[in-house]
């Protein structure tokens, strides 16, 4: 299938004023600054087909919002090229935006005095949804994430995974074709986590949207994840499949015992969340994918 | 265009949600004139007129300007708040243009407040005060135009400062000091007519003669249908040229935020 997302060597750097302890050194920071530059992104690659959901992980400060706000048109790169669905997101803005979705984890875009179903109608306009399609959309979502209940509260009453919630299928309504999730299941209960997961994967299936999402819960990036894309340091350092991880990096081996009786069946996998663990703190080194190395 | 009038209307639902809100806010404003009526009233003392201008006619500036300008304060922190804590990214994932909802929102308060505290506190000012009518039925019209042209002046005045906080830290400070200027020198503290005439012609050179006492002098009938049209010309200018420095450091800010990162 086609591809929807094509990222070509795109670097973000940024200017970050160093500071030295001490009084003379703030006095002198008044009138003469130094500079340190930080790369935040350093030279990724990658593209994305239509219709697959793609994890995108590292540590704190990997780069990931970074890229995700790059992708989404909010930054521009200093180098490098974005496409995303025929657009390159951060001049084509206005355009762009209408057919994706974000979803911030972190940062609500509900209405917090009015009822969820007054910033859905809100969507409704913004985004010039036809009033049959916000209506079977919203009560398609309603009813899979289990909404009915709190729909008509005012968000400032709801817990913290009914808005998250609401925040979902508030960038949803208008049946984006690609959708960015930032961490969104930061903060939720197991019972919410796994409303979410089976959401997304649900949405994924049926309309085949693309979803990039970037998590910290292994959970997720297990249960609904397809593809991995792993960063650290501002560079990527995997990019494959879930099963491609658990093969080449594991420093364990699945097991599988038959007892005697063919009843019981033990069956030991390498688990995902150990795997990436050891990637972060450099037990495992990873060749950098496709042999495409950056010497600097 | 059908997405903004929805920003404003569900401004205008928000406000709805505090009762204590509401009422404190005609509290607010019927005292604010209250006082304001009282200093003058004193300061009037048994004279019918002062250079022309009977106790009457400040009663009705003070009503019209002190009740507007309570109307259309709203909260000038909302963008540095948003770029502060870096959810300005999620206005601008949305395919509407972020100064126009700003506009459309705060004018939807601005309704609000016009309705539900300027009305009401005019009603119960017109219980112990008398207020002159307006000149005729066509100079209240035009007064309302002149009001709207009166409050974009002022929103863009605010809008300009508020583009700041793409580079300060915080604005609130500057906000303060704005809003002392437009509180004396648009004669909500005292009224445009008896300014001392040096300083009458410095604020002529200003925006701030243009948001309220050109609607109050218009509603007054003391222009002329010439005088009136180059008063609202002057208006109109005002809009162009606040419009465009705001345009421009809005384009620079969002430029810096895009370019540096939120």
């Amino acid at each position: 299938m086609k591809n929807i997302i094509e990222v070509d060597g795109v670097k973000k750097y940024y200017k970050i004023a160093k500071r030295e302890k001490g009084f003379f050194q703030t006095v002198k920071h008044l009138f003469h600054r130094e500079y340190e530059v930080r790369k935040a992104v350093d030279d990724i690659s990658f593209s994305i087909k239509k219709g697959e959901i793609v994890g995108f992980i590292g540590p704190n400060g990997a780069g990931k919002s970074t890229t995700i706000k790059m992708l989404s048109g909010i930054l521009y790169p200093d180098a490098g090229t974005v496409k995303v669905n025929g657009f390159i997101p951060w001049k084509q803005r206005k355009q762009y935006v209408k057919n994706i979705g974000v979803v911030f984890g972190q940062k609500s875009q509900l209405n917090w005095d009015l009822p969820l179903i007054e910033s859905f109608e809100l969507m409704r306009y913004i985004y010039r949804i036809p009033k049959k399609k916000y209506e079977e959309n919203l009560e398609k979502f309603t009813k899979l994430l289990d909404m009915e209940s709190f729909i008509n509260q005012p968000v400032r009453q709801l817990s913290l995974g009914q808005r998250m919630r609401g925040d979902i299928v508030a960038s949803l309504l208008h049946s984006p074709e690609i959708v960015f999730f930032d961490e969104p299941t930061i903060g939720l209960d197991v019972v919410a986590k796994e409303k979410i997961r089976e959401f997304i994967k649900y949405m994924n299936k049926t309309e085949q949207t693309t979803i990039i999402f970037t998590t910290h819960d292994m959970q997720d990036v297990e249960k609904v994840c397809e593809r991995l894309i792993i960063i650290d340091l501002g560079k990527k350092i995997f990019d494959g499949s879930i099963d491609e991880i658990k093969q080449k990096y594991a420093n364990s081996k699945s097991i599988e015992i038959q007892l005697e009786d063919g009843e019981k069946q033990i069956k030991m996998e390498p688990e995902i969340e150990s795997i990436i663990r050891d990637i972060y703190e450099g037990k495992v080194s990873l060749s950098t994918d496709e042999g495409k190395e950056n010497h600097s | 265009m059908r997405a903004y009038l929805e920003f404003a209307i569900k401004k205008f639902q928000n406000k709805m949600t505090y009762k204590l809100d509401f009422f404190m806010g005609i509290v607010n404003t019927t005292i604010t004139i209250a006082v304001y009526l009282c200093i003058y009233k004193a300061l009037y003392g048994n004279a019918t007129e002062i250079d022309g201008i009977t106790f009457q006619m400040v009663a009705t500036n003070f009503v019209i300007s002190l009740g507007l300008s309570s109307a259309f304060e709203y909260n000038e922190m909302f963008l540095q708040d948003r770029v502060k804590d870096g959810s300005i990214a999620n206005e601008f994932l949305k395919p509407v243009n972020f100064i126009f909802r700003l506009l459309s929102e705060n004018m939807g308060e601005g309704c609000f407040k016009i309705l539900f505290h300027f009305l009401p506190a005019t009603v119960f000012t017109l219980l112990y005060a008398r207020l002159c009518p307006p000149k005729s039925w066509v100079h209240f019209l035009v007064m309302l135009v002149s009001v709207l042209l009166g409050y974009l002046i002022l929103w863009l005045i605010s809008l300009i400062i508020q583009t700041w906080s793409f580079w300060l830290f915080s604005v609130w400070g500057i906000i303060t000091i704005k809003n002392v200027f437009v509180r004396i020198l648009s004669g909500t503290m005292l009224p445009m007519w008896f300014m001392p005439e040096a300083l009458k012609k410095v604020i002529a050179f200003t925006p701030f003669e243009s948001i309220y006492f050109t609607p109050v002098q218009i509603y007054l009938g003391e222009l002329s249908t010439m005088e009136i049209l180059h008063k609202m010309g002057v208006q109109l200018i005002w809009i162009g040229i606040l419009g465009c420095i705001a345009a421009f450091f809005w384009k620079k800010g969002v430029k810096k935020l895009v370019v540096q990162g939120g």
